[in-house]
């Protein structure tokens, strides 16, 4: 058992932010060494030191027993100290160290701080992970649908090409003769419109799709449009409404785009309508003097979850409405219209058609008479 | 006149600090500050006993709600005279904490009196469980349900485990 006298407290104390208060019995102070906290003599210490209320049977023994590393000093008071006991062999008295753990409970503070902090990035990183994760889904998902939608026309020109060279004993009728070469061609066109597709996305995707702008006329191109959108086979028995109003501006854009935009809107919503139905293409100057160009169908519409899968490349939500696209349309068009800082916006819902309006901003546009 | 030493305990965030603050000091705050080591807060309430009005002294132990390993918990309970634990309301895995502090309180401090906040009732609703009924037979213990945020019993309950300290009854609680 080590013992302390105050001519050891004084040398040791010196320069060091301990007090040591020895105090009687009744716990009333004796003396203080050290002036690092004011601890008044006279007066009970636990009026100073509140910690050690209670702890009056355990400062009675002997050899007492009283180690508290991190207690605030008393009353509202924020300073962290140790306390420790010790009794002095020779004389009996009772020794109470009290030692400045300020620093101490800085670091430690800093290092809850520096806990907090890392939770909070570690949060961040995982939802970046996320993010990547489902990039990476993404990019594995556009993969397997690439190679399925590469495949199957693939197929059907192997299949036909095959049939039509082998040599057989009765040849093959001049109505199934053309059936598959009409087969043959028709993947063949399918399959040069989706690696046209695929090139504008990848091109868009690395930020080397490069339009080709001019002044051009918005109902000259929709006319147009609308015109090649009739031949289609789908078109069959869909009412295709279009009014120009004769004083739209014109438009800087690269007028191939604004039709591939158009064509691909109108496609998808003359192959959702069926025949019977009816679709429509507005032009509008907003309030702001942008100008939209909406394509508006009054077919199933969809749900904003299908929308979302709808806007992903090769996202077509439901197996019935799946058509002949490449289904790389929508992508395209939400990149070509972000190329002409155009906004592109669906809006839709089961049972209410869908309207998908692209709006031009004002600066690209200008009176056609000046 | 002798003053009586409280530990209050309980996970982190339960609401130890606020519970004493709005107790001893009338405030709420709604920034959350982890309390490191300990605190002490002394307070003096006069408090009806027996029919008179008397005043007490208490030093309130906020102790951190860090799980602190059974040695140091022992340093900080020594020669308590009673314990709050506290519990939050708003989470699910309410009463398991707290009795596990219990039951450390009873091996530590046999006999001494304890209390039970089940805090925030200003944000969630009471739940009428076995397992709070459990707890209240079990421990014989007061069991408020408090807001250190609006006050409500929070007063009740420090007042009720001190008149249990000094052996006194309570008049109304
Ligand atoms: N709504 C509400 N919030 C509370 C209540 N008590 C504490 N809080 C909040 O809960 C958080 C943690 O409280 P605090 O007293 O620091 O918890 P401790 O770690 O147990 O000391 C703080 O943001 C408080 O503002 C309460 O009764 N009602
Ligand atoms: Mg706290």
């Amino acid at each position: 058992m080590s013992s302390v006298s105050s001519f050891d407290a004084h040398i040791i104390l010196e320069g060091i932010r301990i007090v040591a208060v020895r105090v009687d019995e009744d716990l009333i102070v004796n003396e203080v060494v050290g002036d690092w906290c004011d601890i008044p003599v006279g007066e009970d210490v636990r009026d100073t030191v509140p910690a050690l209320i209670g702890m009056e049977e355990e400062l009675a023994q002997e050899v007492p027993y009283l180690q508290l590393p991190f207690v605030s000093l008393g009353m509202q008071h924020e300073q962290p100290v140790a306390i420790s006991v010790q009794r002095d062999t020779g004389t009996g008295h009772l020794w109470i160290l009290l030692r400045d753990v300020s620093e101490e409970a800085s670091v430690q503070e800093r290092l809850v701080h520096q806990h907090n902090s890392l939770a909070i990035a570690h949060k961040e990183l995982s939802a970046a992970r996320d993010a990547v994760l489902a990039a990476d889904q993404a990019k594995t998902r556009f993969l397997a649908n690439i190679s399925h939608e590469l495949r199957t026309p693939l197929n059907v020109v192997i299949g036909g090409a095959s049939i039509l060279r082998k040599p057989r004993k009765t040849p093959l009728s001049n109505e199934d003769v053309q059936a598959f070469s009409d087969d043959i061609h028709d993947c063949g066109v399918l399959l040069l419109q989706l690696v046209d597709d695929l090139i504008d996305l990848s091109r868009a995707e690395t930020g080397n799709l490069t339009i080709y702008e001019e002044w051009c006329n918005p109902s000259a191109i929709i006319t147009e449009i609308i015109r090649l959108a009739r031949g289609l086979p789908e078109a069959q028995g869909v009412d295709i409404l279009y009014q120009p109003n004769g004083s739209e501006p014109e438009l800087f854009a690269d007028p191939r785009r604004v039709k591939q935009i158009l064509l691909n809107l109108l496609s998808n919503a003359v192959k959702v309508c069926g025949p019977g139905s009816r679709v429509f293409i507005e032009t509008a100057i907003v309030e702001n003097g942008d100008m939209t160009i909406t394509v508006r169908d009054t077919g199933p519409g969809m749900s904003s979850e299908d929308l979302t899968i709808a806007l992903e490349p090769f996202g077509q939500p439901n197996a019935e409405t799946r058509s002949r696209g490449t289904g790389l349309g929508l992508a395209i068009v939400a990149r070509l219209a972000d190329l002409h800082q155009a906004e592109f916006n669906i809006v839709t819902a089961p049972g209410e058609g869908l309207s998908a309006t692209t709006r031009f901003p004002s600066r690209r546009l200008s009176s056609l008479n000046g | 006149m002798k003053a009586h030493k409280i530990i209050v305990i309980g996970d982190f965030g339960v609401g130890k600090t606020s519970l004493i603050r709005r107790y001893v000091l009338d405030v709420f705050s709604d920034q959350y500050r982890a309390t490191l080591g300990v605190h002490l807060y002394k307070h003096s309430d006069t408090i009806p006993i027996n029919g008179t009005e008397e005043l007490v002294k208490l030093v309130l132990w906020d102790i951190e709600g860090a799980p602190l390993p059974g040695e140091q918990m022992m340093r900080y309970s020594l020669g308590a005279s009673g314990a709050i634990v506290v519990g939050d309301l708003t989470r699910t895995d309410m009463t398991e904490p707290m009795q596990r502090a219990a039951d450390m309180i009873e091996a530590r401090l046999p006999g001494r009196p304890m209390g039970f906040a089940l805090n925030k009732c200003d944000i969630a609703p009471v739940p009428d469980t076995a397992e709070i009924a459990a707890l209240k037979d079990r421990y014989g213990a007061f069991i408020a349900c408090t807001s250190a945020k609006t006050g409500d019993a929070v007063p009740a309950l420090f007042r009720d485990l001190t008149l249990r300290i000094i052996g006194g009854k309570a008049e109304s609680v």
